[in-house]
This record gives C-alpha cells, sequence and structure tokens, in this order.
C-alpha cells in the first residue's frame, strides 16, 4: 500500500490540489462573497502596492500635464470663464426650482425620505486581476462605514454595489456584471424594466419592459428605487437596439451605460440610503 | 518554501498587482492580459509537477482574490490549466517568442471560455450561457502579447537559481 502511495504520489498531490478548491468552489459558489483572515492579510500585503502604483503614474500624468503641456492653457481659460458663466446661469436657474420643490413639499408635508443618505467619496485603486471580472477596487472600507451592496455612483450614474468589503479597501462589482440586475424606469415613457448585466464591458440587457411601452433608441434609463436598491432617479444609461417584437410580453434590447467605467478615477459610495419600508412609511405618516 | 519558489509566488504577486493596476491606468476595457495565466503555462512546461501544480493553486487563488467571482473558480482552472498543459506538454513548445504567444493566446481561449461556462453556471439569477467573444478575444491577444515577458522573468530566475546541470526542472 505505502509503495503504491509512493509509486503514484504525483498523481494524488495533484488530484487532491485540483479536488480541494473545486469542492470550495461547489459548496460557496452560491453563497455571498467574502474574505477569510487570510484573504485579508494578502490583500493588506497588495492593495497599499496597487495605490502606490496608481499614486505615482497619477502624480507623473499631473505632472506632465502642469509643467509641459501648458499650451492653449490661455484658450482653454477663457472657455471655462464662459463656461462658469453659463452654469452660473444655469445654477440659479436651479436654485429657483428647489425652492420652488421644498415650498411645494411642504405645501405636502412630505418627508425626505433622501436626508440620511451619505456620500462618501472614494478613490479608485484598481480593477479586478482577472480579465473577465467586472471589479473595482476602491481606498475605503468598512472602517469608513462602507457595508457590503452599499450603492456607488459616479457624477455620470450609476457604478454598482460593494461586494466585499476589507478595513481599508472594498471590491465594487460593476452593473455590467452578470450577476447585477438593477430594477429601472425610463425617464421618457416612465415603464418599469430591468437592467441586467451580461459580462460585456460595453453594454447591459434590458429585460422585463413591456412591449406595450414606447421605448425608443436613446432613452434614458433611471434607477427605480426600492428597498435593498440604488435610490431613485439615478441615470443608469441609454436604450440601443430595440427590438419591437410582434408576439410576446416585453421588448429586447441593450443599455449603454451612463459611467465610463474605465475611466473612473473616484466614485461615490451612498452609505445609509435605505430606510427600512415600515420606518419610512411611518414617518410620512409622521408616526415614530 | 525554497527561495525559487518564494520568487515565484512574489512573481505571481507582482503579476496580480500589474493586471490590476495597468489596466485602470491605461483605461483598457477589454485587452487585459492575464499574466497569471502565463504563469500557470510557463510552470506547467517547466516545472516538476507536484511543485507546478502548487505553485498554479497559488496563481489561481490570488486571481481569485480580486475578481469577486465565486470562491475558488479561478483557483481550479488554474490547476486545471496546469494538468491540461502539463499532459499536452511534450506536443507544446514554447522556445520561442512566438511559439510562448501562441500557446498562451490558446490557453487564454480555453481558459476564459471555461471560466465563463463555470462562472455562468453558478452565478445567482443567470439565465444561460452568454459567451461574449470579441473581449476573450482582445483578452487572448493582450495576454499572447505579454506571455513572452512573463516567460522570460521565470526562466531568468530558473537560470539564476535553478543547479547548473539542468536548464530545465521538468522530470
Amino acid at each position: 500500500m505505502r509503495s503504491l502511495l509512493r509509486r503514484y504520489r504525483e498523481p494524488i498531490y495533484v488530484a487532491f490540489l485540483l479536488a480541494a478548491p473545486f469542492a470550495v468552489f461547489a459548496a460557496r459558489a452560491r453563497q455571498p462573497m467574502g474574505h477569510s483572515w487570510f484573504d485579508r492579510a494578502v490583500l493588506a500585503l497588495t492593495a497599499p502596492v496597487e495605490k502606490g502604483i496608481v499614486v505615482v503614474a497619477n502624480g507623473v500624468q499631473e505632472a506632465w500635464g502642469s509643467y509641459v503641456a501648458l499650451r492653449g492653457v490661455r484658450e482653454e481659460n477663457l472657455r471655462l470663464r464662459r463656461e462658469v458663466l453659463h452654469e452660473r446661469a444655469q445654477t440659479n436657474g436651479f436654485l429657483e426650482i428647489k425652492a420652488e420643490n421644498e415650498r411645494l413639499k411642504r405645501l405636502l408635508e412630505y418627508a425626505d425620505k433622501t436626508s440620511p443618505t451619505r456620500y462618501l467619496v472614494a478613490e479608485v485603486i484598481a480593477v479586478g486581476a482577472s480579465p473577465h471580472s467586472h471589479v473595482l477596487r476602491i481606498a475605503r472600507g468598512t472602517a469608513d462605514g462602507v457595508i457590503q451592496g452599499a450603492p456607488v455612483v459616479a457624477p455620470d450614474g450609476v457604478v454598482g454595489q460593494v461586494a466585499v468589503a476589507t478595513a481599508h479597501y472594498a471590491d465594487v462589482q460593476l452593473i455590467l456584471s452578470p450577476v447585477s440586475a438593477i430594477p429601472a424606469i425610463s425617464q421618457r415613457t416612465r415603464g418599469r424594466s430591468t437592467v441586467k448585466g451580461v459580462g460585456d464591458v460595453t453594454r447591459c440587457k434590458l429585460e422585463y419592459a413591456l412591449r406595450t411601452d414606447d421605448l425608443q433608441d436613446g432613452d434614458l434609463l433611471l434607477t427605480a428605487g426600492g428597498p435593498g436598491f440604488f435610490p431613485k432617479g439615478l441615470p443608469i444609461g441609454r436604450v440601443v437596439n430595440v427590438q419591437k417584437r410582434p408576439t410576446g410580453m416585453f421588448t429586447a434590447a441593450d443599455v449603454i451605460p451612463a459611467v465610463a467605467f474605465s475611466r473612473l478615477d473616484e466614485v461615490m459610495v451612498m452609505l445609509g440610503h435605505v430606510p427600512p419600508p415600515s420606518s419610512s412609511a411611518n414617518a410620512l405618516r409622521g408616526e415614530p | 518554501m525554497n527561495l525559487r519558489n518564494a520568487l515565484v509566488v512574489l512573481v505571481c504577486l507582482l503579476a496580480s498587482i500589474l493586471e490590476s493596476t495597468v489596466p485602470f491606468l491605461l483605461h483598457l476595457k477589454a485587452a487585459r492580459a492575464d499574466l497569471l495565466l502565463s504563469v500557470v503555462l510557463y510552470l506547467a512546461l517547466n516545472d516538476e509537477v507536484v511543485q507546478g501544480a502548487a505553485l498554479s493553486l497559488v496563481a489561481g487563488y490570488l486571481s481569485d482574490l480580486t475578481s469577486a467571482t465565486p470562491p475558488c473558480l479561478y483557483t481550479v482552472l488554474a490547476v486545471l490549466t496546469f494538468v491540461v498543459v502539463r499532459l499536452a506538454g511534450s506536443a507544446i513548445k514554447t522556445g520561442g517568442g512566438i511559439q510562448s504567444a501562441a500557446v498562451a493566446f490558446a490557453a487564454s481561449l480555453i481558459h476564459s471560455t471555461l471560466a465563463a461556462v463555470l462562472f455562468y453556471f453558478v452565478a445567482p439569477g443567470s439565465e444561460g450561457l452568454v459567451l461574449q467573444f470579441v473581449p476573450l478575444f482582445w483578452s487572448a491577444l493582450a495576454t499572447a502579447i505579454a506571455a513572452p515577458a512573463v516567460f522570460s522573468v521565470l526562466r531568468r530566475l530558473d537560470a539564476k537559481l535553478v543547479p547548473a546541470e539542468g536548464t530545465t526542472l521538468v522530470r
């Protein structure tokens, strides 16, 4: 027996090395992702290096931008001044609308459900190591209040949700991931649907959009809200390739995300945005 | 763990860090090189069976750690890739840069397809297999371009550390 074991030592060893991770994979594949203490230790070793590389590269890039590529700064300055004036005029308009909105809210005794939301700005320091992962690593973690499942947004729209978080770093699963599905509403038609990731880095899939909705190419999709999901009204992307079918309940289409994921330097993690349904309902009624 | 194995693990760590940061800094979408796969290929073609399988497991683990995919998906694939390439080893030549690139290209395509199949098989709410061939192709191409460099680093490492009587560890 011992001689047999010695003779087949290599195949047995390799079979074990193959079977052990496969057993873990088969057992835990459908469970929520998490990190063990060892995973955290390795991440604590690699994440600061990743951050350092990004900081140095960005520093070099900024130095280049500041000291070498100064041509055209004067023209750009004038253009920006014009834009600032234009934006100020627009902002004044928005302030008027906001004041009017607040007056109307008070009139309707509307309780602002979004007030507990806090935005935590997080620097993106890396992407998922595998070419097929749809993950961003941010330099914020549980020590900053980041929790698993927290929505992550950018100025252009929805980015994804925190998949796993360590003390100082967190991995954000992008909406492009096949495990992502977001309830959406069309800004124009108000029709509801679901935006699902398919693993493509450029587009998502639109699902459950009723055929009777007048969905058209270019329609902007916003988050539909709901407990456990993104807050209502954040841009997700624009509808393309609408395929009207003569039969069936739903319209097929693609969605081009509003956010350019490969060009994100900072994102915002939303903390405490989802009040429990019962408490928000009570708040609306003015009950404890 | 001897010095050579420790250095291979270090190379895996560096590859993992580069895989995470370079696509981010260069704003690459699909053309992302799988450097850890290149390490596994090198190990399959040049290392001892037991040692190479163990190091492949480490490479797969590092890939898993930053991918937010089901646990051990890439670990399983790394060891499986090692075994398959090892079995086909006698038919595969990676002496030159172009040969290394060709092997890495083919291995990356198969590895990515297997990853996609396994991932969609277990991903919650998945509705079936959806393979995105264009991103797979670009990723394989980037892996093929990067593979000769990874092979070269590991060859140099082996040349310095492996005893003078043998130019390879393969038994």
